[in-house]
């Protein structure tokens, strides 16, 4: 009996709030309406399953970055779950989340019944191919946190081999959602992002003999990247840069190659790609103080480090960000320190 | 009489068998030093150890500033856990005593928690002595909660703390870990027993707390066997039953909370390696205590060579290696030893 009764609760709540829903939220229904096509609508999801509805979805629930992706096209979620707190996460930490209902700051946890009150009529997380699921519906999350699949339809583009195809695909989705693309304040995203690549491949290009490894250093071991893995590092390596391909990446984890300290020095980049999730200006000469053989990787004792946004970014913005910083740092490295 | 007729005859085995583990303990530390997860020549070696200059090569700086103090720290902590675990099994005559199962580990792993959530102390260097500090005071915990009662710290009432204090602290860091990703990813590191990224700041750190623990702890022998006899008995021989058993305490809370603190918890040594010492020097404990001291770090070490050389260039940690040998050395003991005869 006990069991029950939160899902009495919610159909409860739910209930009263459709009653009384259809007043109260004609507002934005109706600002919605005035850019949005009133439907049919449909997108093909990145797990190629096209997803249909009567009326164009309105009412989004969107996984962190997703909700990043959305909101830079200008279609506003009225509920966001992250996986850390929405003030650390990279995506959404600069973004104004006034007005939305935060539904989960943890990985796997995502408050349910708060989100039922919202009312739903479209879910939005990422589709992982190797994981077929989408971000919030993967093995791991609680059992209870993945009923929010039950509320709405779950859409997503697919995580794969590039952020630019993720980009755009969250591009047509917000399109089809009625977002106008073309609108000055949004397109200048995307045409700083097109500029950034330019500036990208003109000063990758001026320096031919220049190698680049992506890392992680952690307290016991010592992690480089598989570009294979990481589809930001993909997107880099298309346009001329050249990171290096580790060549044993871990069987179990292939994301990442596994070095002992002993055998930090493996690889000698020109200039080392910094997990940026924990990257600090401060952190290379903390690194050299802490781990004896950090610094035998010569990049590294010539500070020739940038910070490289692993396994975040979903915007044309975010994305030009980082590329205008990582175009300044290949500026400045001297294409001779590595091996 | 010939109770100790026998006792002699093994003694005059049992002193060179002495010497003898100490040589292999030597050999075992040469092999930590030459051999790794990265391919050093054994020249480069033994040049890195006559000149003592770590900046010459990388090969050099494996050698001087990791190699070395990973063995120094491998050997003390080895030692500590197989004497800890040693004087456990004989003051609460429990054959499955060590220090994990008193709460040594969860109180350390609490204390790491809290400095990183609470204190927001970050790095190995600095957690070493919340973990030492979290260790000690779950022992004391322990200790405490046993002595309730008129009759004292008797072993089951120490047993059933411990399985208590554990479970209770464990629940703790469970829930703040939970919420916490910023534990959790430290925690990770410090939760799995590792002798990998502890370097001469660790060493140096806690070597003094051993040595003095270790020196210590020899003079446990006599009491011990004392105690061994059944506590009745022990008191019959003029013993301070109580006051031997806290100032035991006090040792092993030394011992393998510096241990605990410096590696993570290191499952195994301390419970398999003084009943191997057992198997081999019979019942008494002013033979079993020198040979569990040799006996564990030729066995830490050696579990942590192999994690070394047979995943390079990445390494296994010596917890994992040290699980995966360890279960099936201990059904060993089950099956032909003397597993009762604590």
């Amino acid at each position: 009996m006990s069991a029950w009764r939160p899902l009495l609760v919610v159909a409860a709540l739910s209930v009263v709030l459709a009653g009384c829903g259809s007043a109260s939220t004609s507002g934005t229904a109706q600002t919605a309406a005035s850019a949005a096509p009133s439907g049919p609508w449909s997108f093909t999801d990145g797990s190629g399953k096209t997803v249909k509805a009567d009326k164009t979805p309105t009412r989004i629930i969107a996984h962190a970055g997703e909700a990043a992706a959305l909101m830079s096209f200008g279609i506003k979620p009225v509920g966001i779950y992250a996986d850390e707190s929405v003030t650390t996460d990279l995506n959404l930490k600069d973004l104004d989340l006034t007005g939305i209902e935060i539904l989960g700051q943890e990985w796997g946890k995502i408050d349910v019944e708060k989100a039922a009150a919202l009312r739903p009529d479209l879910i939005v997380g990422d589709w992982w191919p190797a994981e077929k699921a989408h971000s919030g519906f993967e093995e791991g999350v609680d059992e209870k946190s993945k009923k929010l699949a039950e509320l709405a339809p779950v859409v997503g583009v697919a995580q794969g081999k590039s952020i630019v195809d993720l980009a755009e695909g969250y591009e047509s989705l917000a399109k089809s959602l009625g977002a106008d693309v073309a609108a000055p304040a949004i397109a200048a995203n995307k045409k700083r992002f097109e500029d950034a690549v330019a500036a990208f491949k003109t000063a990758v290009a001026a320096k031919p003999g220049l190698t680049v490894a992506a890392m992680s250093p952690a307290d016991d071991k010592l992690y480089v990247a598989n570009p294979e893995y990481a589809p930001e590092l993909l997107d880099l390596q298309s346009w001329g840069l050249k990171v290096i391909n580790p060549d044993t990446p871990d069987p179990g984890f292939p994301y990442w190659e596994n070095l002992s300290w002993e055998n930090a020095d493996k690889y000698q980049p020109d200039l080392i790609l910094w997990d940026g999730r924990n990257y600090k200006p401060t952190s290379n000469a903390e690194w050299g103080e802490k781990q004896p053989t950090w610094f035998k990787i010569k990049a590294a004792k010539a500070g020739a480090v940038a910070a490289w946004p692993a396994y975040w970014l979903h915007t044309y913005g975010d994305f030009a960000t980082e590329l205008e910083k990582l175009t300044e740092a290949i500026k400045t490295a001297d294409p001779d320190i590595g091996d | 009489m010939s109770n100790s007729t026998h006792v002699t005859r093994r003694a005059s085995a049992l002193g060179p068998g002495l010497a003898v583990l100490f040589v292999a303990l030597a050999l075992v530390a040469f092999l930590s030093v030459t051999q790794g997860s990265r391919s050093i020549g054994l020249l480069e070696v033994l040049h890195a150890l006559g000149s003592l200059n770590s900046d010459v090569s990388t090969d050099s700086t494996v050698t001087l500033e990791l190699r070395v103090p990973r063995t120094l720290l491998g050997i003390v902590v080895g030692a500590a856990l197989g004497v800890a675990g040693a004087i456990l099994q004989g003051v609460t005559r429990n054959p499955l005593a060590d220090a994990g199962i008193m709460g040594i580990n969860s109180g350390a792993a609490v204390f790491v928690v809290f400095a990183v959530t609470v204190l927001g102390v970050r790095g190995a260097g600095v957690y070493v002595w919340f973990a030492f500090a979290g260790a000690i005071a779950a022992l004391v915990l322990v200790y405490a909660i046993a002595s309730l009662g008129r009759e004292g710290a008797t072993p089951v009432k120490l047993a059933l703390a411990g399985a208590a204090v554990t479970a209770g602290l464990a629940s703790v860091t469970a829930g703040i870990v939970m919420t916490n990703v910023d534990a959790l990813n430290e925690l990770r590191f410090w939760q799995v027993g590792s002798l990998a990224g502890r370097y001469a700041p660790i060493l140096t750190g806690v070597a003094p707390f051993l040595l003095l623990g270790l020196v210590a702890s020899l003079g446990f022998g006599r009491v011990l066997n004392g105690l061994a006899l059944g506590e009745d008995v022990a008191r019959g021989l003029g013993q301070h039953v109580t006051r031997t058993r806290a100032a035991a305490f006090a040792v092993v809370a030394v011992l393998a909370g510096a241990a605990t603190a410096a590696c993570g918890p290191i499952v195994f040594v301390g419970l398999v390696v003084p009943h191997a010492a057992r198997f081999i020097c019979g019942p008494d404990y002013r033979w079993i205590l020198p040979y569990s001291m040799l006996l564990a770090p030729i066995v830490l070490l050696l579990a942590d060579v192999l994690g070394r050389v047979v995943a390079a260039p990445d390494e296994l940690q010596v917890g994992v290696v040290l699980g995966v040998l360890g279960a099936p050395a201990f059904v060993g003991i089950v099956r032909y030893g003397r597993l009762s005869e604590v």
